[in-house]
């Protein structure tokens, strides 16, 4: 009798959290394939009733678009190509090796995920516009790989213990050199780990707006957060263009995303119960 | 095999991850803190150097009634964040194993859909939602027979407030809600089962058993969840249409409005390190857990 009331009550408060936590999604879908005027009308319809891409083809076609889409590839590529090759070798070094000052590297690397990005724009901007490389997407990239490094070192770091040594050992003693016992042992059995990171380097890389926001002032410069951003004038805001591009920019990151999260989420809390 | 013969290994694979932190978080923390000494202007930008002013900048900051009560109203934005977006995350995550499994599959999709949405996208429907015109939040209020055409929810700096925050947990609920539901699910079965044997009632096995499992899980969540909601910046400076006035200043726009907007960089430097500092005392102890970890 109270189990079945428990999770009747359960079930309520899930289908509600279904309904509060989905309609901002929900919504911004169906706007952005509402026409014109059934968006601009005072008496919104939870259900549209008409279809329309015209708010795509605008936003598409909307100054910008391409060379935004462009600059988000470049600046997400590099990142993490250039993140993931500098933390396999790091997170390797932390998790399979001893040695002197290991706690002070892992210190501060987790020290500076603590570190408040908004606390650190004005150096920053004042250290790369000296470099030059404000208002370029290296400036850009070369930001980027530090802040996303601290999270993918711990992050691989989590993948590797799990691996047990025992394999690479086994190798060692058939004959294989250390590289070897990597290379041909320990990559294979990490590569699982390594995709999930490098997607989740990516949706950072893709999503980040403030520090590029701050370092790239030219329009040709934009990416895709910076792009969204400027849809909003003195005139108002085009919602219905906004929505369709904002579907638009969120699409590739459901995809990847759902392929790890639950990598991401067992992650963070797989250590932490274990330990 | 001599263990005590140097090895230069370990030191070669993470100097490049070091370079790289050292050069664009290691350098800029040093040029934050001798910043905050300075008086660096406008001035200061052309001739490529500060001029030393020792304690001034902390000092204005410390004696500016403004800085205290933004100080306040970050703190208390924090807390409101924190404690909403973890409370309704455990809630409904301890309610997620007692959910039939169809309700909760379509419950962890939405998390997960909401948890993929990119910060800007997240904003702008939540800035749509609430807009000044044809929002669908005020045609729902006017159809309870209420009269709202055209309401400006960010005149009054406390249904301002409440919107940018319900934007911010709304994007942070599905990863601690996912979290402390695959934290519940890693609990040992065994372990409640032979508890419920030897006569411990639901309560006493989530306050013996479960709690004292997931305590760090919460420990973590709650430190990440302070230290991100403490320095929101991209919602209010958004939802404000890139200048918030002075009632929306939390201390990451306020370093922010001393530094870009006045050009005041030493001023700015010096309240971006008071953060930092208070950062690091709230969150102090997640630190130490992680480094723990580290050693194993």
């Amino acid at each position: 009798m109270k189990r079945t009331s428990s999770s009747i009550f359960s079930n309520v408060s899930g289908i509600f959290a279904i309904v509060l936590m989905g309609f901002p999604v929900y919504w911004m879908v169906t706007t952005s394939f509402k026409p014109k005027g059934d968006i601009l009308s005072t008496n919104p319809t939870i259900f549209p009733h008409s279809f329309s891409l015209s708010n795509y083809v605008e936003a598409i076609t909307k100054e910008g678009f391409s060379k935004a889409l462009m600059n988000s590839v470049i600046v997400v590529f590099f990142t993490v190509i250039i993140s993931l090759f500098v933390a396999l070798f790091a997170s390797i070094a932390v998790a399979r090796m001893k040695f002197k000052g290991k706690r002070i590297y892992v210190a501060s690397i987790l020290l500076v995920q603590m570190l408040p990005l908004s606390a650190l724009l004005i150096p920053l901007y004042l250290l790369l516009s000296k470099l030059n490389l404000t208002d370029k997407l290296a400036g850009v990239v070369l930001t980027y790989i530090a802040f996303i490094l601290p999270f993918v070192v711990w992050t691989l770091r989590g993948f590797l213990v799990n691996i047990p040594t025992e394999l690479e050992e086994a190798a060692l003693v058939d004959g294989c050199t250390k590289p070897q016992a990597y290379r041909l042992v320990l990559f294979p059995l990490m590569a699982p780990g390594l995709v999930a990171t490098a997607i989740f380097a990516f949706i950072q890389a893709w999503n980040e707006f403030l520090l590029a926001y701050i370092l790239l002032s030219s329009q040709d410069k934009a990416t895709m957060p910076i792009w969204l951003a400027g849809f909003t004038n003195r005139f108002g805001t085009d919602w219905g263009p906004l929505m369709a591009a904002s579907t638009l920019t969120a699409i590739p990151v459901v995809i990847f995303f759902s392929l790890i999260q639950d990598k991401i989420a067992t992650g963070v809390t797989a250590g932490a119960v274990k330990g | 095999m001599n263990p005590r013969r140097f090895k230069p290994w370990p030191y070669l694979l993470i100097a490049p991850s070091l370079l790289a932190l050292g050069l664009i978080l290691g350098f800029p923390v040093y040029k934050l803190i001798s910043l905050s000494f300075e008086r660096y202007g406008l001035a200061e930008i052309i001739a490529g150097k500060g001029v030393f002013v020792g304690l001034d900048n902390f000092k204005e900051t410390f004696t500016d009634p403004e800085f205290w009560k933004i100080l306040e109203r970050t703190l208390l934005f924090t807390l409101g964040m924190v404690s909403v977006s973890i409370i309704v995350g455990a809630w409904l995550a301890h309610l997620m194993v007692k959910m039939h499994p169809g309700i909760r599959n379509v419950l962890n999709g939405v998390l997960i859909l909401v948890w993929a949405m990119p910060q800007l996208v997240s904003i702008s429907v939540w800035r749509w939602l609430f807009s000044f015109d044809f929002s669908i939040v005020t045609a729902l209020v006017n159809s309870l027979g209420f009269e709202m055409d055209n309401h400006n929810y960010f005149v009054n700096t406390l249904s301002g407030f409440l919107i940018i925050g319900g934007c911010v947990a709304w994007g942070a609920l599905p990863f601690i809600t996912i979290s402390i539901y695959a934290a519940l699910t890693q609990v040992p079965k065994d372990l409640i089962e032979a508890a419920e044997i030897d006569g411990a009632n639901p309560r006493q096995v989530f306050r013996n058993i479960i709690l004292p499992m997931l305590l760090p899980v919460y420990i973590i969540l709650i430190s990440l969840s302070t230290i991100w909601d403490f320095q929101v910046f991209s919602h209010i400076w958004i939802f404000l249409d890139s200048r918030p006035s002075a009632e929306y200043y939390t201390m990451a726009i306020y370093a922010f409005q001393k530094s870009f907007g006045l050009s005041e960089y030493g001023k700015g430097a010096a309240i971006s390190l008071i953060m930092i500092f208070a950062l690091i005392g709230v969150t102090g102890y997640y630190l130490r857990q992680m480094m723990r970890m580290g050693d194993e």
